[in-house]
């Protein structure tokens, strides 16, 4: 039982190196991987589709960077911020803009499960913490 | 002392008038001694010696028994001795044992005393740290409370007064703060 959930994962991790593309998940490449799960349907063929969607949800996160803001946002501000993601993690990182009014003013990036935050919302939540 | 018997017999004998006078007569005499010494020592043996062996036993016996007197005499006289000595250690002991138990139960007395004074020491050193940290803990908590308090009324005051433009102006600031990590 553990033997087959490890085979599964080790092919779902297989079949996610095959969906990248310079370090990012491609949308052909993962196209094709799914039109060759249709075709040569292998064993347990769920529980690899449920891990490989986990590692494909996980590479995106990790390729993209959401950023979170109160107000308006250029989109050069967003570029900037790609960029100097891509710079600190070493791979391509996309920007994607979210309103949160919550924050009440500045900026919240989420890239994967790191999270880099320069907000109001964020000074008043460290100011109430500190004290 | 049948020999001056035998003398006057025999000068009556000779001297005629005294046994004429007296009527004696030898054979008869002789025959008195004889009968005289038959229940003289028939009386010696079975009256005079055994009398005599018993007051010499009761006499022996007397001696012993007053001699087994004065023995316990002597010995109850040296119990006596003994026993006041006995009397007079036990008294000694005794003081000292109640000394001692004197001593023991002021030591025990003390101690006990101590011990309650350390327990209450204790008690008050841990109701003091029980005040404390409950002061504390009131007074962390009241901070807590105006801290949430500020930062309510704070991001409320934030949200209805910032403009736009203060968004973007700390938006810009943000971002270089961010594409500077």
């Amino acid at each position: 039982m553990a033997s087959g959930k490890k085979q599964t994962q080790q092919y779902a991790r297989q079949l996610l190196e095959l969906s990248l593309v310079n370090g990012a998940v491609s949308l052909e490449r993962v196209a094709g991987v799914l039109a060759h799960l249709e075709r040569n349907r292998p064993v347990n063929v769920l529980g690899i589709l449920r891990a490989y969607h986990r590692l494909v949800a996980g590479a995106v996160a990790r390729g993209q960077a959401v950023v979170e803001h109160a107000g308006s946002i250029h989109d050069q501000a967003l570029a900037d911020i790609a960029a100097a993601m891509s710079r600190r993690y070493g791979r391509p990182i996309t920007g994607s803009a979210r309103r949160n009014n919550a924050l009440l003013a500045g900026l919240r990036v989420r890239v994967g499960d790191d999270v880099y935050e320069s907000s109001v919302a964020g000074q008043l939540a460290q100011l109430a913490a500190a004290v | 002392m049948t020999h001056p018997l035998f003398l006057a017999a025999a000068q009556g004998a000779a001297q005629p008038g005294i046994v004429e006078t007296f009527g004696l007569e030898t054979k008869y005499i002789i025959m008195q001694v004889v009968s005289f010494l038959i229940v003289l020592g028939v009386l010696y043996k079975f009256g005079i010696k055994p009398v005599t062996a018993t007051m010499e036993e009761r006499n022996r016996k007397i001696e012993a028994g007053i001699r087994h007197a004065e023995e316990m005499q002597a010995k109850l006289a040296a119990t006596q001795a003994e026993s006041a000595v006995i009397v007079k250690q036990a008294h000694g002991e005794a003081a000292r044992i109640v000394d001692e138990a004197r001593k023991t139960a002021k030591d025990f007395l003390d101690k006990q005393a101590q011990e309650a004074t350390a327990k209450a020491n204790d008690l008050i050193a841990k109701a003091q740290q029980a005040t404390q940290l409950e002061h504390r803990r009131m007074l962390a908590e009241a901070r807590a409370e105006v801290a949430r308090l500020v930062v309510t009324t704070t991001e409320r005051v934030l949200a209805r007064k910032l403009t736009d433009a203060d968004r973007a102006a700390y938006n810009d600031a943000a971002t270089r703060e961010l594409t500077g990590v």
